[in-house]
């Protein structure tokens, strides 16, 4: 799964020349080897070099506040979302969705790394959601596809459907 | 210790003792007092029980009503108590909801079906002290005929229906006590759910209700659901009879399962074993092969399914059409659909006490329909689900959260409740639909459904007994036994006989009364909306 991110997000971020990756452990945790340096070991690791080399430093935020909240969403995006159990998607369902109440990217008003990430990560549980529960967490589903129409963010991952008007009244049951 | 401490010590001992027992003498010489006071007091009330009770032929316990005379008198309904009767003297027969002493007042509140009225017996004139102490004990549901002046009010009572008028009770008498122990509580009854979780106070569950279903049947969300429900049979009746429409009764005893063998019950009949009727299909379209032309049914369906959901009974009533068209079934859609706007505006303009009375304990969306029906093709409504995301195949049949999804959807789109989905494909359908005639895929079959969820299966029957015949072999319904070169179609035989001696082209379908009564107003649980529900687990009351 990582490594298909991986891919993809090279070609979000316009690198011509894709990388080689390989995994360790049972966790399936990405490494690159790089032909001059020490290996790279992990997805947010990775990334972040491969935005640098993109010459996108703004997709890791702007201000040292700012670049603090973009490593804050990697952060839970790893330990949080990924290999999470059943009972804990509602949780972070709902902890998304009060978040970006006010809020039209993860890490503010600007789109970064944190964002198309937290996309790849949660694709496989928003893909799989009724529309009533979509309405649920309404600003969750908001920024979900904002960002899956982000020109070049979706690549490997199938869209998924919002639809434009509310079905659900609030009485509804 | 020296000897006089000891002295001293036993001396103080003693002295404490003494304190001791002086205080349990005073405790005890005040206890007797007491009670000596409560005995006379006592005394005091019984001598003035039998002494001052000057109205006492205006209260009490009268013999049981054996219909010993013919009393003239006229019994005003509570629903009539209004200003307009101010200053009346009037006789009332209702059931004690409450009643609450208060010093020398006992306040009742008298409950009449949908309606309550605030009355007061006060300590006065007309009234003695036992009286009111009468009052005040009357076990609540219990029935009383009272006597009373109808007096208008400075400030609305807002907990009863006739707010503007309270009754002072000069006479009071109970026709049939209740016990002291009511298995539940009216009030909690009609509690709405959520209040009762937030302020800590009871709401009853579904299977109390049932089981003590003739107390639950006298809320007044009860008293209004029935009613509107009766008024659909009524409304079904006087529609379909102004259409030219014939009632007639089937027979529910039956030798054959019409829908398919799985969910029949079976009674024993005499020597053999027989079934009872799942609808009233069969029957139905034989009146119409008997030239009857446009036929409907009220009665049972017995259905044994063994599913434990909210809208499935074992036994309901069915509203069943069936009908002889020209030349296009969508003559019967038409038919049907406009049956089903008049009962929806008969409901909407003469039933709107009731609809509201339902509406304070279950509120919900008022049911929008439109003129004329909204009818989608099966086809559409599949590309409806699928760009809000599902993924279904063409001929696949509807699953219920497709349903409720595609209802949600026609509802957001067109602004109604209410619409029918035509050409079902033919794989999903019974045997004895019609085929599409152009698409061997589909059928000239439909649903109607409302809020999301079905009310009614019907199509354009097979009236042709060849193509019924070879329908029926290909769905595994009937077998074939050439005997002297006649078709003989097993176990459906006289059903497909029916339509040998010349049938026309027709088609219906039958809708739940409770089902409807339950979308209707926006209920969520098809036994409230049946007054001794039949379900896998219920048999009783």
């Amino acid at each position: 799964m990582s490594l298909k991110e991986l891919s993809s997000l090279e070609k979000a971020l316009g690198l011509k020349k894709p990388n080689k990756y390989s995994t360790q452990g049972d966790r399936k945790v990405p490494v690159l080897q790089s032909i001059n340096g020490p290996a790279l070991v992990g997805l947010v690791t990775i990334a972040t070099h491969l935005v640098q080399e993109a010459k996108q430093p703004e997709l890791l935020g702007g201000s040292a506040e700012h670049k603090a909240v973009v490593q804050q969403w990697l952060e839970y995006r790893v330990t949080k979302v990924d290999g999470c159990h059943k009972e804990d998607i509602k949780t972070i369902l709902k902890d998304l969705n009060s978040y970006l109440e006010d809020k039209v990217y993860l890490a503010g008003n600007q789109f970064t790394l944190a964002d198309t990430l937290m996309y790849y990560g949660i694709h496989h549980v928003i893909v799989d959601l009724a529309v009533q529960e979509k309405e649920k967490y309404m600003n969750m589903t908001r920024w979900f596809d904002h960002v899956q129409h982000y020109p070049g963010v979706r690549h490997h991952l199938p869209p998924v459907v919002v639809l434009r008007n509310r079905v659900y009244t609030s009485g509804h049951h | 210790m020296t000897k006089d401490a000891v002295q001293g010590a036993a001396e103080e001992a003693d002295q404490a003792q003494s304190k001791k027992g002086l205080k349990k003498q005073q405790k005890e010489a005040e206890k007797a007092a007491k009670k000596a006071e409560k005995q006379a007091k006592l005394a005091a009330d019984t001598q003035s029980t039998d002494e001052d009770d000057f109205a006492k032929d205006r209260y009490g316990v009268p013999q049981m009503v054996q219909s010993q005379q013919k009393l003239d008198r006229v019994l005003v309904r509570v629903q009539k108590l209004t200003p307009e009767k101010a200053d009346q003297l009037i006789w009332v027969r209702a059931r004690v909801h409450t009643s609450r002493a208060k010093g020398k007042q006992c306040f009742l509140v008298l409950r009449q079906q949908q309606f309550n009225v605030q009355a007061l017996v006060a300590v006065g004139e007309r009234a003695s002290k036992q009286m009111v102490k009468f009052a005040a004990n009357i076990n609540k549901e219990s029935i009383v005929d009272v006597e009373a002046m109808v007096r208008k009010v400075e400030q609305k009572i807002e907990s009863c229906t006739q707010q503007d008028v309270e009754l002072h009770i000069e006479r009071i008498f109970v026709i049939s006590q209740a016990e002291p122990r009511l298995p539940l509580q009216l009030e909690d009854c009609v509690r709405p759910d959520g209040e009762g979780d937030e302020d800590g106070r009871a709401t009853v569950n579904q299977d109390t209700r049932l089981d003590n279903r003739v107390i639950d049947l006298r809320t007044t969300t009860s008293q209004a659901i029935f009613r509107l429900q009766s008024g659909v049979c009524q409304l079904f009746r006087d529609t379909l009879t102004n259409k030219g429409f014939v009632e007639i009764q089937t027979p529910k005893i039956i030798s054959a399962a019409s829908e398919g063998g799985a969910n029949v019950f079976t009674v024993s009949y005499f020597k053999t074993s027989a079934y009872l009727a799942q609808s009233p299909q069969l029957y139905k379209q034989m009146c119409i092969c008997a030239d009857f032309d446009k036929v409907f049914c009220v009665g049972p369906v017995f259905r044994a399914e063994d599913s434990n959901t909210h809208r499935h009974l074992t036994e309901f009533v069915g509203l069943d059409i069936e009908l002889a068209f020209n030349y296009h079934y969508h003559e019967v859609i038409e038919s049907i659909t406009d049956t089903m706007v008049q009962i929806f505006k008969g409901l909407r303009d003469k039933f709107q006490t009731e609809i509201q009375t339902v509406g304070k304990q279950y509120p919900s969306e008022p049911f929008r329909f439109l003129e004329p029906t909204l009818r989608l093709e099966y086809t559409e409504g599949v590309a409806m689900l699928r760009e809000a995301g599902v993924d279904m195949g063409d001929e696949e049949d509807l699953s219920t959260p497709n349903e409720k999804l595609l209802g949600r959807l026609v509802k957001e789109k067109y602004d109604t409740d209410f619409y029918v989905l035509d050409k079902y494909p033919l794989a999903v359908r019974p045997f004895y639909t019609m085929p599409d005639p152009n698409d061997k895929k589909y059928s000239n079959s439909y649903d109607m459904f409302m809020r999301g969820e079905e009310i009614l299966s019907g199509a354009q029957r097979i009236h042709d007994a060849q193509l019924l015949t070879e329908r029926a072999i290909h769905h595994n319904i009937a077998y074939f036994y050439y005997v002297t070169n006649t078709l003989v179609a097993g176990k459906i035989k006289s059903y497909i006989d029916s339509f040998r001696y010349g049938a026309p082209p027709h088609g219906g379908g039958g809708i739940g009364l409770e089902r409807v009564c339950m979308l209707y107003l926006g209920l969520h649980n098809v036994r409230q909306v049946s007054m001794f529900p039949r379900d896998p687990k219920r048999l009783t009351p």
